[in-house]
């Protein structure tokens, strides 16, 4: 048995540093690796890698596989690099449990290392089988790269140690800031516009509730509905933190944000969410919002919209694929798309974004670099709409040609499919990287003709989607990354879970009128006593040393 | 035998309705979700279906069957299955008998067995096991760590202890062998006994999921149950970069149900043939003492 692993572990050496004599697997530098001819490596360069596989990502054609799929073909193909899967995982916790468990020096650790938590990210680089890459960066990385990279500094807060650079983000790109989607065919019935503003958005929830906007003569519809479950920011859909900032300003809920004297601090204890919890409060009495809100799942929470319950939502300009079923239930259902509406403290209420979705790290006895760079640096034409990638990502999958012209609806596609595949989620960083495609859809909606594939693909998609994704470009300055993107600190280790039940626990009980609403300035007090005091120094002084 | 009194009517009748109420109880979520997998999308992801599919499509089931990554799962679990059942069936079956006996040192192989019950080793050993074994990767990653599972040890073991030593006495003076008397008489005696221990093993081999993810480094060595868990988990949060393409695969809750439902079948199937062992009762006598 144990020969068995040996041969493997030699021969998964030997294929990683193809090229470089074979047998000699210790300490062969990259000068001496596979030639470069005309963009394809000769022999093929095999890099293997860690993926965490979300739920998505399982779907291929008939006979594809994790690693052999269009993808892999692809590059083999077309640049002569193999992609080899070596650790999976499922959800973000068993994919990190492996990769600890790999830690453990059970096993080797891919060459390339995706990883999506800031603490084991830290264990990783602690345990010195991680690369320092600033040199890699340099000499290989491509210059549209470096140049998106220049943009997102923060995003190297959790991979620089000791001044040295042990990786770097996974795509950096500022989401997509949300939208609010409302039912049109409401509105006009009842003779209303959409809302600007707090007063106007209390009146159209009442509206909503109260005046049976659907017309069927029943008191069976509310106006806003919204998750609670984890938390009253979940920065994704089915959001409520615009209630939030329309009172607290740049302040959300969950996140740590700079105040004027340039100290972070934490969202959910400033002034303002008072204010906010007595309105959700009001309107809970009221029934403008959703009644099991805190049960349910951001996903479940659009439920009610789905099926013609409630009249509003908040989330991403995707989200509109999802609940425009309710074009399907609902006779006679529109839905429009609108920018938030406007704060009380501030003239605009803020959402919270990221800004990338994690870290690359590399296996400390890589040496081909500038072919992960290659590879790394191809996938940006999907995002870029160039090259290979040009209207999509593989013909028959995500696009096809008819006619010679590209066509992204798949019932039009020649051999006709029910969805897209896609091609994107085959990547072994979960998902294609993003960089303008909000843009091409603002495009789009000012009635520019499309160019690229990007824009095409855009110009394909409905008017409501198209104007959710316009809006959410011209939004964008309304997204407040979280300040804090370091290792949890140790008491947020100790008290941050606890303090994290107190928050939502209060919040809710509050919302639903269990407690007075003074308990919120009693959590604010507990919040500072049991361990937030403490957790803002140290986070401060984490902040200081990566500013 | 009848009692009719008022008291005994009364019980029987609550009785019954309990009975019913805790078979409904098994019973909705599987309508349920059976009448989700044969409804159409947009019915689905508005929670418009109860028990009776709304805009009736076998279109999830057609695409579940198409699904190549679905079926290696489902041919990995099945073999595992069936393998797994009966390595631990033979495993725990030879060795309960031989502990069912008097002999020496019998104390210390039982302790030995049940120390394992009560500490393990933890994660990180069994994998280091697993790994340095060169299993991962195979099916026998999946199979050899639980095959000889104590607790089942101990029941299958206090079972052949029920079984009157007079009979095995019988048979050894008339000239069979230990493995005969355990194959002609232990065995076919024990059958309501190996049948419950077959089907803990069984349902157990087919939902254990965590295994799978933990030493399979690719999807299409997935059982189904880990499979499952990576489709059927709902997104979360960290998967910031959605698109329009995933979110509208992503509410596809038809599809989860049809899968969830196919995975649920062949434990259901297997169920019934098994549930005549079940109601036969223990003793059946052929000595009396």
């Amino acid at each position: 048995m144990k020969k068995k692993t040996l041969l493997m572990t030699t021969s998964l050496l030997a294929l990683t540093l193809a090229g470089c004599g074979g047998t000699n697997d210790a300490g062969t530098e990259s000068t001496a690796g596979p030639e470069k001819v005309d963009g394809k490596y000769d022999p093929m360069v095999t890099i293997t890698v860690g993926k965490q596989q979300d739920e998505l990502a399982g779907k291929y054609k008939t006979g594809e596989s994790l690693n052999d799929n269009v993808l892999t073909r692809w590059g083999e193909e077309e640049l002569g690099i193999k992609i080899d899967t070596t650790l999976l995982g499922g959800d973000a916790n068993n994919y990190n449990t492996k990769l600890r468990l790999a830690l453990t020096g059970a096993e080797k650790l891919p060459d390339v290392v995706p990883v999506y938590d800031t603490q084991l990210l830290a264990d990783l680089i602690e345990s010195g089988q991680v690369k320092e890459v600033s040199e890699d960066m340099e000499q290989y990385m491509p210059e549209r790269l470096k140049e998106i990279y220049d943009e997102f500094p923060n995003t190297f807060n959790p991979v620089t140690k000791d001044g040295k650079t042990y990786g770097f983000a996974i795509a950096p790109f500022l989401t997509e800031s949300q939208v609010m989607l409302i039912r049109q065919d409401w509105l006009d019935n009842l003779g209303l516009e959409a809302p600007t503003n707090m007063e106007e958005f209390e009146q159209v929830l009442d509206a909503f509730t109260n005046d049976d906007p659907d017309q069927n003569g029943k008191k069976d519809t509310y106006g806003y509905t919204f998750s609670g479950k984890n938390g009253y920011n979940t920065s994704w859909v089915s959001d409520p933190v615009m209630i939030f900032s329309a009172y607290t300003g740049k302040y959300l809920p969950k996140l740590w944000v700079e105040n004027e004297e340039g100290k972070l601090v934490y969202g959910s204890i400033q002034e303002g969410n008072k204010e906010a919890l007595q309105t959700l409060r009001d309107w809970y009495e009221k029934g403008y919002i959703n009644k099991e809100m805190a049960v349910l799942e951001p996903w479940d929470a659009m439920g009610d919209f789905t099926t013609g319950k409630a009249g509003i939502v908040l989330g991403r300009p995707w989200m509109y694929g999802t609940v425009s079923d309710l074009e399907t239930n609902v006779e006679g259902a529109e839905i429009g798309a609108y920018p938030w509406i406007e704060g009380i403290k501030e003239d605009k209420t803020y959402q919270s974004g990221e800004t990338n979705d994690g870290w690359f790290v590399f296996n400390k006895d890589f040496t081909n670099m500038e072919a992960f760079f290659d590879y790394y640096d191809k996938m940006y034409d999907i995002s870029f709409g160039e090259g290979d990638f040009q209207y999509g990502i593989f013909e028959g999958y995500d696009y096809d040609m008819v006619d010679g012209k590209p066509t992204y609806n798949p019932k039009e596609f020649n051999e006709p499919m029910d969805e897209v595949i896609n091609a994107g989620k085959m990547i072994f960083f979960k998902n294609a990287p993003k960089v303008n495609e909000i843009n091409a859809f603002a495009k789009v909606y000012k009635g520019e003709e499309p160019e690229n594939g990007i824009e095409l693909k855009a110009a394909s998609q409905k008017p409501t989607h198209i104007k959710g994704y316009a809006i959410s470009a011209e939004q964008q300055d309304t997204l407040i990354p979280d300040a804090f993107n370091g290792v949890p600190t140790a008491t947020m280790a100790k008290n941050g879970e606890q303090l994290n039940t107190l928050e939502n626990e209060v919040f809710t009980k509050i919302i639903y009128g269990e407690k007075d609403i003074d308990a919120y300035d009693q959590f604010v007090q507990d919040w500072h006593e049991k361990g937030g005091d403490k957790i803002t120094e140290e986070i401060n002084e984490w902040y200081d040393s990566v500013k | 035998m009848h009692h009719k009194s008022k008291g005994y009517k009364a019980f029987t009748f609550f009785n019954t309705i309990f009975l019913i109420i805790v078979a409904l109880l098994c019973l909705l979520p599987l309508l349920h979700l059976l009448a989700v997998s044969l409804s159409d999308k947009a019915a689905a992801n508005g929670n418009l279906v109860t028990f009776l599919p709304v805009n009736f499509t076998v279109n999830a089931y057609s695409k579940t069957f198409t699904n190549s990554t679905f079926l290696t799962s489902i041919w990995i679990s099945l073999k595992r299955t069936f393998l797994g059942t009966l390595l631990s069936m033979f495993l725990i079956t030879t060795a309960g008998y031989a502990l069912s006996k008097e002999f020496r040192g019998r104390n210390f192989f039982m302790w030995f067995f049940v120390f394992t019950m009560l500490f393990s080793g933890g994660l990180i050993p069994n994998y280091i096991l697993v790994t340095s074994l060169g299993l991962k990767d195979t099916i026998w990653a999946l199979i050899l760590p639980g095959a000889f599972g104590a607790y089942n040890l101990i029941l299958i073991k206090n079972f052949f202890s029920t079984i009157p030593i007079s009979l095995e006495e019988a048979a050894l003076i008339d000239g069979a062998s230990f493995f005969t008397v355990f194959r002609k008489i232990y065995l076919p005696l024990s059958l309501p006994g190996l049948a419950t221990v077959g089907l803990f093993i069984m349902v157990g081999n087919w939902n254990s999921w965590f295994d799978g993810i933990l030493y399979m480094s690719s999807t299409d060595k997935y059982p189904l149950a880990s499979f499952l868990q990576t489709v059927v988990v709902q997104g979360n949060m960290q998967d910031m970069q959605l698109d329009a393409d995933s979110a509208a695969a992503m509410s596809e809750r038809t599809l989860k149900a049809a899968q969830i439902f196919i995975g649920a079948l062949p434990i259901l199937s297997v169920y019934p043939f098994l549930q005549k062992y079940f109601v036969k009762g223990i003793v059946m006598g052929a000595v009396k003492e």
